[in-house]
């Protein structure tokens, strides 16, 4: 305590970084602790989780640590597990394709059933979800972690199998998709030409990756001593390139200082892959095709079918045409139905796709899971926190964290959410799997 | 508070990657310790001057080659932020040369005096 009033004042973020310093040792010592302080809550529930991506088994894991008894099943046929925010850095030359995949048996909780199979609907009403090969599961409690659904279907002529072929390119579909646009942005940069970036209207997974890809292609232009003989244009379907305006206002005011254009409100309707011509449909219907030598395509996208087509998903306002999951934004409950939760990239919440969304709102799910399993209400509340490391060239990132409101929360207080930083950049290279393994593990 | 548990589990997932390095370099350094530790005439108070110079020279040649690295630049420095990172990281560098040279240079000291 100081209590001479002459001494100088300490701020309130300063002194909540003394005592954090302060108590470093003690948290040092529990490093290898599981994270939940409390006793187990005793249950016989038998709680399925639905996708087993990052929100689901992280969930998973918190569970396993705060419940005793209870039986959780995991439904997903996916063996691969796959770092979904190295994709960008995979697509760009700067980490090999393997720093993306693991399995994802190597990740899951002792104890749990595993049924390798793909949902295919939901009956909430009975307690129940079905599988693609008609095994009929009934819960007691239901956690959604399907992730989205990328609805290439709507880009006519569109084929993911053609990614890297004919200057072909996106980021999204899979680690192979992403190693296929590095070696087509390779093989563009070498001479140079007319790249085209898109931007769809709908909700995105990663909303920053379409930023990122157009960043990183001006710089290996730019590298290969190409960039004179080039131009690049972003399509962007809305009126905007980011959804928060001051960083779309950063992001515009730097690339007209690189020279990238920007035309808005034009949404990739048809590509024909062979012909290299994509066609731009604008609100009113016009149609206007555009030659490129590279395209980055990234697709819109929506909830999985079964989703949309359950009671489970939105059945009105913005969220319903997605078909995004019905929860409460705060406390990731469904709004209908108390014994569901969502976790993830299905949530229809306002912001937030992404790994950093879940790895501040696994911990509340599972929280608040196990509070309503305890006989209690869910508690907690989530603000919607995300984060972008925006990469604006090799080498340098902005760490740009927001909220529900699109309010800057960087984490830190000495961060500037809107600098160019090596700190960002070693953040995102070197210790964002890292974290998101802890995540993963149920840790942090 | 939670920034720090979840830093703590950043080194700690950095560690299991690298976990046959570290082992091999934590033996490495237990068998210099103990040789130090076991002969006469170790002189640790006079060996801690130069093996802290090399764990300076360490820092001072790891900074400059730390962004290189990470595929940065020093040009890529931003702010007080990204240097105070650096530093950081060099530092620990220099840490661990310092650990290593400070048995090395304890039994050596005890040498000269012989």
């Amino acid at each position: 305590m100081n209590d001479n009033p002459a001494s100088p004042r300490i701020d309130p973020a300063r002194r909540r970084w003394l005592q954090a310093l302060a108590a470093a040792p003690v948290v040092a010592g529990a490093a290898s602790a599981p994270a939940p302080a409390r006793a187990a809550i005793k249950t016989s529930a038998h709680i399925v989780i639905a996708g087993s991506g990052l929100g689901g088994i992280a969930v998973a894991n918190r569970l396993a640590g705060l419940l005793d008894g209870a039986k959780i099943t995991l439904v997903d046929r996916k063996e691969e597990h796959n770092y979904q925010p190295g994709y960008t850095l995979v697509a760009t030359g700067v980490w090999p394709v393997e720093k993306v995949r693991d399995r994802n048996a190597d990740f899951q909780p002792a104890g749990i059933t595993w049924v390798k199979d793909m949902v295919a609907g939901f009956d909430p009403a009975a307690n129940a979800v079905v599988t693609a090969g008609g095994q009929r599961i009934a819960y007691d409690f239901l956690v959604v972690a399907t992730g989205v659904q990328l609805d290439f279907a709507q880009i006519e002529g569109m084929d993911v199998g053609a990614i890297g072929t004919h200057g072909l390119t996106s980021v999204y579909p899979s680690p192979q998709a992403a190693q296929a646009t590095w070696a087509a942005m390779q093989a563009f940069t070498a001479k140079g030409g007319n790249a085209v970036m898109t931007l769809p209207a709908t909700p995105l997974k990663c909303a920053g990756a379409p930023l990122k890809m157009s960043f990183m292609l001006r710089d290996r232009l730019l590298k290969a001593g190409t960039l004179g003989a080039s131009k690049i244009s972003f399509q962007s379907a809305l009126g905007n390139v980011f959804g928060v305006k001051v960083v779309n206002d950063n992001v515009l005011e730097r690339w007209q200082a690189l020279g990238i254009d920007v035309e808005f409100s034009r949404k990739l309707a048809a590509i024909d892959i062979g012909a290299r011509r994509a066609t731009f449909v604008s609100p009113e219907g016009e149609r206007q095709e555009m030659p490129y030598d590279f395209i980055h395509v990234v697709p819109p996208m929506r909830a999985p079918d079964a989703v949309k087509n359950s009671d489970l998903a939105w059945q009105a306002g913005p969220f319903a045409a997605g078909g995004w999951l019905e929860v409460d934004k705060s406390t990731l409950q469904h709004r209908r139905y108390p014994n569901v939760f969502g976790i993830g990239d299905i949530n229809g919440t306002p912001r937030g796709k992404t790994a950093a969304t879940v790895k501040k709102s696994a911990p509340l799910v599972a929280h608040n899971l196990a509070e309503v399993i305890a006989g209690r209400q869910a508690n907690e509340s989530f603000d919607g926190y995300t984060s972008c490391p925006l990469i604006t060239r090799e080498g340098s990132a902005m760490l740009i964290e927001f909220d529900y409101e699109g309010r800057l929360t960087p984490s830190l207080p000495m961060i500037e959410p809107l600098q160019d930083s090596f700190f960002a950049w070693l953040m995102k290279v070197r210790m964002l799997k890292p974290a998101y393994l802890a995540v993963l593990k149920g840790r942090v | 508070m939670y920034e720090i548990w979840l830093m703590l589990n950043i080194v700690w997932e950095i560690a299991l990657g690298l976990w046959p390095l570290l082992l091999a370099a934590a033996v490495l350094w237990g068998i210099l310790m103990l040789t130090a530790w076991r002969r006469a005439g170790t002189r640790w108070r006079a060996g801690l001057p130069l093996a802290l110079g090399v764990g300076v020279l360490v820092m001072a040649v790891a900074a400059p080659l730390i962004p290189g690295w990470n595929r940065s630049t020093l040009a890529d420095m931003g702010y007080w932020v990204d240097w105070a990172n650096l530093l950081a990281v060099a530092a620990g560098f220099g840490a661990v040369a310092v650990a290593f040279a400070w048995p090395l240079s304890a039994m050596r000291q005890g040498l000269a005096q012989r």
